[in-house]
């Protein structure tokens, strides 16, 4: 009797415990979970010199204010797409805390509902409209600076000016040193309106692009991702190509005369962003945003974005000094226009058929 | 050996050739480890430990490494009883369907990897098992069974099965003839096959490319993961990792049971 | 001494009555007969795991992409199949590995019968640990490993073109190729192969041999006519294993080729994460399954099943 009589009580003990701990929890639930360290944060990102400057410019400052180590995963996004919807469809946590992902892949993994909503982060007020996600309720991701898919050209190859046309691609004399994203990223859009298009095509009539990227494939481009054309353009390896301008401002930095230009046709301009998966522990998403908050604040889109050398979200932050002025580092909205913008939707709808017309023209 | 001196010289070219290319990426990784300098080149850029250095501190290698160690070690466990009795049951036994039990052991080895990996990687995420590091160990030991079988399957066809019979004449009831007969006189296979599957284990790549992520990477998909990127002389210093351990490895299977075991004809 | 040992021993005594009770417990006599069935079913179950997935496999190929959720659709079609069908680049992609696996069986073979009958017929043990040595090393270092290996002997910025430059002449294109993926197939398929040609090496008696030469055929003869034919079931198993496991392998391709040469595997790994297409990569995967099984099928009709088989 006893026995039971001390079990009793002591389950009463606990059940109050318990309910004081729930009292307190919904009370400060932030508080709670902020005691709650993780050991570390998984944030998924791009190797060679975007990884360098992600961990230079937000990681390593997070670890020292939080005391909590960012690892960074160099798994390739499209990758970690299914990855991630897989676990969150079939209630597992999810492999990584934070996606640092092009909008267009946000966008899929937002429309799945699998992202977090960022809309309470204290550091979304005042940022550019930029942004903020097109065609989106609240932030299921947020956008955090943009770039443009730039014409990189070796100066040394071009010693009469830069080229003014895409369709310098084609040219016999620049055959086997010329290179593209392995998908055509960045520059289906252009590939339309340089095959004879025009950027009202977009997306119902791609034949144009299709036809210019079949006279392509003859001139032999190299296919490959950021930090290939970086080594590319170090080794000599190519003249011409169409990337993001950090992977050409590294080669540069690296002291080869690695120059861009907008050609007539147009530069493709598209933005990056971050995201959060549904289904981690409270206390791993509360770190997770606060991360994303970090990476909102000033300090960090000074040091990130300008490592990279991309006009930031956060507003009023001087470009660094090499690219004042430059076309990759559209600020005002007569750069934008000078710019081709696909609308998100039209790229999460088309941009995954283009890849699959892209690779069936390339693998033949 | 009567070698007349053409034939001689043309075995001799193609073996070295071959010798060559089995060889000298080993060699290669090897010099390439001890560089002082920054980039792989050849020769390396004067001699120095600062890779192996750099590696000690390198928490994503040491925690695959371990990982790999982990999973290699659930997959010889398992591999074990499984393969041993599955060889001792299609060679010692009577059964039916006896054909087509051979050819659905096989499967492991009929299914390509690609397709075996990604169709467990659809099995564990569908039963919320994905994402851990048990699985990984269950998943490479069903892929390389065949393995564990073969090599326990050539030493029972060596078996005698009148001792067996003999043991059970003599009085010795059926666990005990297990255990005093077959198991010892199995044992070269037992220790082939477990070595096999601990060493095929440690170095699979594609299966584990598909059943681990970022919490669970194993070393194998690490390195794969770190060429893509950038190629530093910090994954040759990894590689020799490799090295060493598959040396070990070689050395332990001469020692237990001798290399000269696979120069049989069965 | 003596009596610890006597003491010992009938504590194992017992414990094995005791086990010897609870075997025939839980397994009585009048089971004997299926103990077989007993032993095999752990592995029979593990296999199992496979087919489970083979059985997803085929349930999601059925399914097609719902291009605005990119969930699959919950409608039965064979859409995907016809899909496969329909573009030619999987064809391409397909014919391309095939074109592949048989260079890389052919070259394969040529190396490692040499090597195996060399390893064989030497009589100095010495050789033979050095050649066994040789041949286990690189095979138990593993694929990822060998390939990285590779990459800097022969990569732009390599050793082979290292070497070129300070000769004065111009760098090689020797990776992210053809060549290149085929290349390193043939290395890492070359122990695959060796192992499993030596055991029939092995039980041709040099005797014979040596009888057709002295009988006059010189050694180009005696082998094309004596011992490649005796060799011939080794030979079979090697081949098959090699063009199976080239045919579909995934690594050499990726790091080998740079993405450029596309290998089936690589298909199959970019419909699932590239495309995010389940269905279609199911589908991809089913057919190379078949396409597989089919192609070892008719391999053992032509030459006598059991080349492969456990009971030798």
């Amino acid at each position: 009797m006893k026995n039971r009589q001390q079990i009793k009580n002591m389950q009463r003990r606990t059940a109050l415990k318990a309910t004081a701990a729930a009292a307190g929890a919904l009370a400060f639930p932030s508080l709670l979970r902020a005691n709650d360290k993780p050991k570390e944060l998984i944030v998924r990102a791009w190797g060679g010199a975007w990884g360098e400057a992600l961990k230079a410019g937000v990681a390593d400052p997070f670890t020292a204010a939080t005391g909590i180590k960012v690892r960074l995963d160099f798994t390739e996004d499209n990758e970690i797409k299914p990855k991630i919807w897989s676990a969150v469809d079939q209630g597992r946590i999810p492999p990584i805390h934070v996606n640092w992902d092009t909008s267009t892949n946000a966008t899929i993994s937002a429309l799945r509902g699998v992202t977090v909503d960022l809309s309470d982060l204290s550091n979304l007020e005042g940022l550019l409209p930029l942004a903020k996600p097109a065609g989106l309720e609240g932030y299921p991701l947020v956008n955090t600076y943009a770039y443009v898919y730039v014409c990189a050209y070796r100066a040394e190859a071009f010693p009469d000016g830069p080229p003014t046309s895409w369709k310098t691609l084609l040219d016999p004399k620049y055959k086997g040193r010329i290179a593209l994203y392995d998908d055509g990223i960045g520059f289906n859009p252009i590939a339309v309106i340089a095959g004879g298009g025009t950027f009202e095509d977009i997306p119902d009539n791609m034949e144009p692009g299709y036809e210019f990227y079949r006279q392509l494939k003859a001139n032999e481009p190299l296919l490959g991702e950021d930090s290939d054309f970086t080594t590319w353009f170090q080794n000599g390896e190519i003249d011409m190509a169409c990337t993001i301008s950090v992977n050409a401002r590294a080669a540069r930095q690296n002291g080869i005369d690695v120059q861009w230009t907008v050609p007539e046709e147009g530069c493709k301009v598209d933005t990056d962003g971050l995201w959060i998966p549904k289904g981690l522990p409270e206390n791993e998403e509360y770190w997770a945003k606060e991360f994303v908050n970090f990476a909102l604040s000033r300090e960090a889109q000074e040091k990130w974005c300008s490592l990279l050398g991309l006009p930031p979200v956060f507003p009023g932050i001087a470009p660094p000094e090499d690219l004042i002025g430059d076309p990759s580092y559209p600020t005002e909205a007569e750069d934008f226009a000078r710019l081709v913008s696909v609308p998100s939707p039209v790229l999460v709808e088309n941009q995954p058929k283009w890849f699959a017309k892209f690779n069936e023209i390339f693998q033949g | 050996m009567s070698l007349i001196p053409s034939k001689k010289w043309v075995l001799w070219s193609l073996v070295s050739f071959s010798l060559v290319t089995l060889s000298l990426p080993t060699i290669i990784i090897i010099g390439a480890s001890f560089t002082s300098g920054d980039i792989i080149q050849f020769p390396p850029d004067g001699f120095s430990l600062r890779w192996y250095e750099r590696l000690w501190e390198l928490d994503d290698f040491k925690d695959a490494f371990l990982r790999t160690f982990q999973v290699s070690l659930i997959c010889t466990v398992v591999a074990i009883p499984v393969g041993t009795l599955a060889a001792l049951a299609t060679v010692r036994y009577r059964m039916r369907f006896q054909q087509t039990i051979q050819v659905y052991l096989l499967l492991p080895f009929t299914i390509p990897l690609v397709v075996s990996g990604i169709a467990m990687m659809i099995l564990f995420g569908e039963i919320r098992i994905l994402g851990q590091l048990w699985p990984v160990g269950i998943a490479l030991c069903l892929i390389n069974l065949p393995f564990m079988i073969w090599s326990v399957s050539s030493t029972v066809n060596g078996l005698d099965p009148e001792l067996e019979n003999a043991a059970h004449s003599c009085g010795a009831p059926p666990v005990q003839t297990f255990f005093a007969v077959t198991l010892p006189a199995v044992m070269p296979g037992i220790i082939t096959g477990a070595l096999l599957m601990f060493i095929l284990a440690f170095n699979e790549f594609l299966v584990s490319l598909f059943l681990t992520d970022a919490r669970t990477v194993t070393l194998p998909v690490q390195i794969y993961n770190s060429i893509r990127s950038v190629i530093t002389p910090d994954l040759a210093a990894v590689s020799v990792v490799y090295i060493l351990v598959a040396l070990l490895a070689v050395w332990l299977l001469d020692r237990l049971v001798g290399l000269d075991i696979f120069l049989k004809s069965r | 001494m003596p009596k610890r040992t006597l003491d010992r021993l009938p504590l194992r005594w017992t414990l094995l009555d005791k086990l010897e009770a609870i075997a025939r417990f839980l397994w009585p006599a009048r089971l004997r007969g299926a103990t077989g069935w007993l032993f095999i079913t752990p592995a029979l179950l593990l296999v199992g795991v496979l087919l489970i997935g083979l059985g997803y496999m085929i349930e999601y190929s059925l399914h097609e992409l719902d291009l605005s959720t990119y969930r699959l659709k919950d409608a039965y079609t064979l859409d995907n199949y016809v899909f496969l069908v329909e573009q030619p680049v999987y064809l391409r992609v397909l014919l391309r590995t095939l074109l592949a696996a048989t260079l890389v069986t052919a070259m394969t073979l040529f190396l490692a019968f040499p090597y195996a009958y060399l390893m064989v017929r030497t009589p100095s043990s010495a050789l033979r640990k050095f050649l066994l040595v040789s041949l286990f090393l690189p095979f138990f270092i593993g694929q990822v490993v060998r390939a990285y290996g590779w990459l800097i002997i022969l990569g732009k910025e390599g050793i082979i073109n290292t070497v070129l430059l300070k000769m004065g002449l111009p760098a090689l294109d020797l990776i992210y190729n053809y060549g290149a993926v085929v290349f390193g197939l043939v290395q890492y398929m070359l122990p695959f192969a060796v192992l499993l040609i030596v055991p029939a090496i092995t039980a041709i008696g040099e005797d014979i041999e040596l009888a057709a030469e002295s009988l006059g055929a010189n050694w180009l003869r005696a082998f094309w006519h004596v011992v490649l034919p005796m060799a011939r079931p080794g030979l079979v198993g090697a081949g098959v294993v090699v063009f199976t496991l080239s045919m579909t392998d995934f690594a050499m391709p990726e790091i080998l080729g740079g993405g450029t040469t596309d290998f089936i595997a690589s298909a199959i790994y970019d419909s699932f994460f590239q495309l995010s297409n389940s269905g279609l990569g199911a589908a991809l995967s089913i057919v190379l399954v078949t396409l597989g099984s089919i192609l070892v099928a008719i391999v053992f009709r032509l030459t006598g099943a059991g080349t492969l088989s456990i009971r030798q």
